[in-house]
């Protein structure tokens, strides 16, 4: 399985993922967490960790919330996005956690 | 009685107090006049025999008030770098044309006018389209947010391969080209415009073996695949004969030459695709015959224009970096008029007027011919997310086969991304980057090591020589 954006690069480290969530925060995105334990490509809405982090602006914030939701659900995929409230629609997403010891 | 006889056409047409009023159709024509032509009664002519007027006076002029009708000529200006060259600009009253169609404009501004033997050419730069003529059409029938949202794609151009050789492949191997190339990380394949319905493949056996390809890639990655079923068709029924089928088959997408196939055919196929949910990817065979003469033809700004109009997801629109013609200003100028709801006049750009698209949805650029691997820092600078970046040779052409180049280009993709979200200057540290990817990806290396020093060196044809010093 590859899952889209990043999935070709080696597994991203947690200074990489906080770039990365740094680059989403500073274009002024807000930031959502979503989980799965299953993948499928016309499956578009996983479970929501929470509500979108609306007032969130620390990448240090939004990966302590990945580490929480991984805790809570070890054995499945959990996902970053970026909403754009002016364009209205999702413009970023990357998957941060895979189940057991797929990568 | 009236008063007969031949008149100068700008006695009527040249109209330099004039000023264009909210809802006036705009063009800018650069016109080189026969020797003796003097610049306003060239102007005046385009006006009028682009509109109301004719060579004679004749009596059933009588009859309406050509007042309200006709275009006028209403300023002039030499071309920067040419000699007795002008640029005219010619407002047209928005009753001359049908609603919600590019076959009433293209068969209204860019007419009989072109042969015009006063002229010695004629060259359609700019179309200021006002937002009450813009609003009679219905454009993409889906648009890049609904494409990405449907697709599942985010954060990154699309990656897309016409596959080769382009014509005489049977439709089980054309399959497996498409196969290696969306299982190794494209996100779409395309069929060539040349490939429509041939003895060796005809259209039903290649859209069977190819979704068959296209749903074993999904399966294995995880993620959306797309191949540009090619819907071109010698008669509208089997145009609509050929989407049907391919959304039979599940296919995400179709694909259409707009040119070739005429404005009428193409806005009854979007109009197909936004009743089907497809997304359509429009391929502009014959644009470079229009476009490419910078004294005469259309400017492709113009043809792009009235393919976001009719309607299309996806439009081939140069690479700045290939092998294709395209100056990079003009280029950019381009793509924001395909993506952007509004585009402020930029004449550096080539834009005469500005255009306001009232929400009508965007179309991602199409950045196909010659691009490979070393490009990927460039091509995502200059285009950021919303594109389609297409390799075709340089994918099929890796020295491990096409699967192994499809790979090395989406990890070449995704390094520049990265590396542009955590702050880097690609065009700058572009090198770098791709080479320390490849400290971790085989296939990128084998693609680096091909492709080094490969480029297309040579001066546009059609430069911006209407921008003034």
């Amino acid at each position: 399985m590859r899952l889209e954006t990043f999935s070709y690069l080696p597994k991203l480290s947690v200074d990489e993922i906080g770039a990365q969530i740094r680059s989403i925060l500073d274009r002024e995105l807000v930031v959502a967490i979503e989980h799965s334990p299953r993948v499928d490509p016309r499956d578009h809405y996983w479970t929501l960790w929470g509500l979108p982090l609306f007032a969130v602006r620390d990448p240090a914030a939004v990966l302590g919330e990945i580490d929480a939701c991984v805790r809570a659900h070890p054995d499945e995929y959990v996902r970053v996005d970026g909403y754009d409230a002016r364009r209205q629609g999702q413009v970023a997403s990357f998957v941060v956690h895979r189940p057991g010891q797929e990568d | 009685m009236f008063e007969a006889g031949v008149r100068e056409y700008r006695e009527r047409y040249w109209v330099p107090e004039y000023s264009p009023r909210p809802t006036d159709l705009l063009a800018a024509f650069r016109i080189t006049p026969q020797p003796g032509v003097a610049p306003e009664e060239a102007a005046a002519a385009v006006a009028a025999e682009s509109s109301t007027g004719t060579w004679t006076s004749v009596w059933t002029d009588h009859l309406t008030t050509l007042d309200r009708y006709q275009a006028r000529a209403y300023h002039l200006e030499p071309v920067a770098k040419a000699v007795d060259q002008y640029m005219a600009y010619i407002a047209y009253p928005l009753d001359l044309f049908e609603e919600g169609s590019v076959a009433s404009i293209a068969a209204s501004i860019t007419g009989n006018v072109f042969g015009f033997k006063a002229l010695r050419a004629l060259r359609l730069e700019d179309l200021g389209i006002p937002v009450a003529y813009v609003k009679t059409f219905q454009g993409p029938p889906n648009g890049i947010q609904v494409e990405r949202d449907l697709l599942n794609k985010y954060g990154r151009p699309l990656l897309g391969a016409t596959l080769k050789p382009k014509l005489g492949l049977s439709a089980k191997n054309y399959g497996r080209a498409c196969y290696e190339l969306l299982a190794g990380g494209l996100d779409f394949t395309k069929d060539d415009e040349n490939i429509t319905s041939q003895p060796f493949m005809r259209w039903r056996d290649r859209y069977t073996f190819v979704m068959e390809a296209v749903r074993k890639a999904e399966a294995q990655t995880g993620e959306r695949k797309g191949h540009y079923l090619n819907v071109t068709a010698p008669d509208v029924e089997q145009m609509l004969e050929r989407a049907e089928f391919a959304k039979e088959l599940g296919s995400p997408i179709v694909m259409h030459d707009y040119l070739v196939g005429g404005f009428s055919a193409h806005q009854t196929l979007a109009n197909w695709c936004r009743r089907n949910g497809m997304l359509l990817h429009v391929h502009r065979a014959l644009h470079a015959v229009l476009d490419r003469q910078k004294e005469h033809g259309i400017h492709f700004r113009v043809l792009a224009k009235w393919l976001r109009l009719s309607g299309g997801d996806h439009l081939h629109a140069g690479t700045v970096v290939g092998k294709l013609e395209g100056d990079r200003q003009t280029t950019l100028g381009v793509v924001d008029l395909l993506r952007e709801d509004r585009v402020a006049a930029d004449r550096s750009r080539g834009i005469h007027f500005a255009q306001e698209w009232a929400s009508l949805p965007g179309v991602l650029p199409a950045a196909s011919g010659g691009i490979h691997v070393w490009h990927m820092p460039a091509l995502v600078a200059i285009f950021g997310d919303d594109a389609i970046l297409q390799f075709g040779g340089g994918s099929a052409g890796h020295p491990q086969g096409s699967r192994a180049g499809a790979h090395a280009n989406r990890v070449a993709l995704e390094a520049c991304v990265q590396a542009r979200n955590e702050g880097c200057e690609l065009e700058v540290e572009g090198v770098e980057i791709l080479e320390r990817a490849a400290r971790r990806s085989p296939e990128l290396r084998a693609a680096l090591d091909t492709w080094r020093g490969i480029a297309f060196d040579f001066d546009s044809v059609d430069t911006l020589d209407t921008v003034p010093a």
